[in-house]
């Protein structure tokens, strides 16, 4: 299997203070990873110095064989996309002029859409399943909705590796169902690798392929979502919140 | 056209080509309005006689050296504000910033305040060294616009937030505005009195010599302005999308600014502080097209800004009133239920 992403004694945190030891993690081409781990625990700082927002405070990044801080900015954008929490709040901002915003990495200076351009983003709406949505102004979707646009923004953008933070913070159960279904459709038939961030161990559990597992201060563990339940690392790391959720349980009944 | 599945709804855009049309007849018609109505009416037909043919009649006089340079002035500083206004709302993500939101226009305040205030003190009367003056005015709000927006460029690379920047930009007009009323209180009766009414705005302190520069000027900056639409429709995602879509925000940042400050700073220093266009008419072009693609909105808003421009001008000299009213009272009265109109547009599109 072709290595897309690896870790080399990377610590991350802020203003050279880590925020847990060294990391040494890898992602293979095609896989489902699941960065997971109760809030607060990291998971964004790792995201966000993965994707190149912020600097590591000491270690390496390795991307396709290259460091990361040794590409332009204008080359990372045709390497990994990025799917967020953060949502486009213009009014006017339709769902085609997102999806085609994902293209300019790849268009000239006028940023004038070919035929085959178009073609891209008509075929990623449709992947994702919101082609009837061509036309709708951004704000006026659902969650579930939106979050299908920024995917299809994604796909157009052509990136063999996509980040995804907290995909399904504000999914219902359907659409994050039907997020999971999209995302296992980019691995296997499209070759995307794909890292997202969690705190529901539920999806983590069924539907990543890896999982990276933190807690504060704790080291990174990196293993099939199988083997970390059989070594009780799942319960070690997330303990505070299946004893809340407990807690949660046994009030309501 | 792509080949598509049934499932797929294709793209769809307002008539373009019809509302664009329709912008530039109505920019037309204002324009020949904008010539011929004034305390003198002169009809239509004499327009192209009195611009092409006989010298010396009274009508070429007032249309030459009056009417037309008002009126070009008017549709400049329409482009300019409008464009500048975009870019301001664009970047800081904020549907009622305007051109005057980072202090800009404060600075060149006071530049003038210093110099028609000091010079009123030390006894060099405006009135009496008019064309002196005149001069003295435009490079005293050039100066001071100038030296807001290097000071803000300067900060912009310190700051890491938009909100921090624009809270800086709010606190410089704060503290321009106070030196100016502090000039205020030591000024002569004369001295204020001419400060008051460069307050008020005006499109025919361009002189016919000044002309050609200022339209350069403001073209060069709209146009600077358009090369930047990518950046902006990138932006519109989120600084963070926008990033990873290969945009350097802090480069990127510098570059709006300029470009939006850049043009504030020229028009103010010509026409002194003119509010609301540079407000309103990025909200009419975003609804008139329905969209919010900056390669269709910087031209929409530049010829919007210009046929909205030559109205303010024209209303504020109907031919029943005697002289022109202040500009700015002129725009503020359109531009203020466009505003109103946003807000509670917005309220029930977000819901």
């Amino acid at each position: 299997m072709n290595e897309v992403l690896h870790t080399t004694n990377l610590l991350i945190g802020y203003k050279g203070q880590a925020l847990m030891p060294e990391i040494n993690v890898s992602l293979n081409e095609g896989d489902i990873v699941a960065l997971a781990g109760p809030n607060g625990s990291g998971k964004t700082t790792l995201f966000k110095t993965l994707s190149a927002s912020i600097k590591s405070v000491d270690g390496e990044i390795s991307l396709f064989g290259k460091k990361l801080q040794d590409y332009h900015p204008s080359e990372r954008s045709s390497l990994f996309s990025l799917v967020l929490t953060e949502k486009p709040d213009d009014l006017f901002l339709k769902v085609f002029d997102i999806v085609a915003a994902g293209r300019y990495p790849h268009l000239g200076l006028l940023a004038r859409l070919k035929t085959e351009d178009e073609q891209i983003i008509y075929d990623s709406l449709e992947t994702v399943g919101i082609g009837h949505l061509t036309n709708r102004n951004f704000v006026s979707l659902s969650d579930g909705e939106q979050q299908k646009v920024m995917i299809a923004k994604a796909l157009v953008q052509d990136t063999p590796l996509i980040f995804m933070d907290e995909p399904a913070a504000f999914l219902d159960y359907p659409s994050k169902i039907e997020l999971v279904n999209i995302m296992h459709k980019l691995s296997r038939e499209k070759k995307k690798t794909i890292l997202f961030s969690s705190h529901d161990l539920d999806l983590l559990l069924r539907h990543a392929d890896v999982m990276w597992v933190v807690a504060p201060h704790q080291p990174l563990r990196q293993g099939t979502p199988k083997e970390l339940v059989e070594q009780g690392i799942i319960d070690d790391y997330f303990k505070p919140i299946i004893a809340k959720e407990e807690f949660f349980w046994m009030n309501s009944k | 056209m792509p080949t598509q599945s049934p499932n797929i709804e294709p793209r769809q855009t307002a008539p373009i080509l019809l509302i664009s049309i329709g912008i530039v007849a109505v920019g037309l018609l204002l324009f020949v309005m904008n010539l011929c109505f004034g305390s003198v009416s002169i009809p239509m037909k004499e327009i192209g006689a009195a611009v092409f043919g006989g010298e010396g009649s009274t009508y070429r006089a007032i249309i030459l050296d009056y009417r037309l340079p008002q009126a070009i002035t008017a549709l400049l500083v329409g482009i300019g504000l409008s464009v500048s206004g975009l870019l301001m709302q664009t970047l800081f993500r904020n549907p009622l910033a305007d051109p005057s939101l980072l202090g800009i226009s404060s600075g060149s305040s006071l530049g003038v305040a210093l110099v028609i205030l000091l010079g009123t003190a030390t006894g060099l009367s405006v009135n009496t060294l008019s064309l002196w003056s005149t001069f003295g005015v435009t490079v005293a709000a050039f100066v001071g616009a100038f030296a807001v927006l290097l000071l803000i460029l300067a900060l912009s690379s310190r700051l890491r937030s938009m909100v921090s920047l624009v809270l800086v930009g709010i606190m410089i007009a704060y503290i321009a505005g106070s030196v100016t009323d502090i000039l205020k209180f030591f000024s002569q009766k004369e001295g204020l009195h001419s400060f008051v009414i460069w307050g008020m705005g005006s499109f025919s302190n361009v002189s016919k010599a000044q002309l050609p520069f200022f339209a350069i000027a403001v073209v060069a900056g709209a146009v600077a302005s358009f090369l930047l639409f990518k950046t902006l429709n990138l932006l519109l995602l989120g600084e963070r999308y926008a990033e990873n879509l290969g945009v350097n925000i802090r480069r990127s940042s510098m570059l709006i600014i300029l470009a939006s400050g850049f043009l504030t700073a020229l028009i103010t220093a010509f026409c002194g502080p003119i509010a609301f266009l540079g407000l309103a008419v990025p909200h009419i072009a975003r609804f008139l097209f329905k969209s919010s693609d900056h390669k269709l909105l910087i031209p929409a808003s530049a010829f919007i800004g210009m046929d909205l421009a030559l109205f303010c001008n024209l209303i504020a000299r109907l031919p029943s009133f005697e002289g022109n009213l202040p500009i700015n009272s002129v725009t503020a009265l359109i531009g203020a239920p466009i505003v109103l109109w946003v807000i509670f547009h917005r309220q029930k599109v977000l819901k």
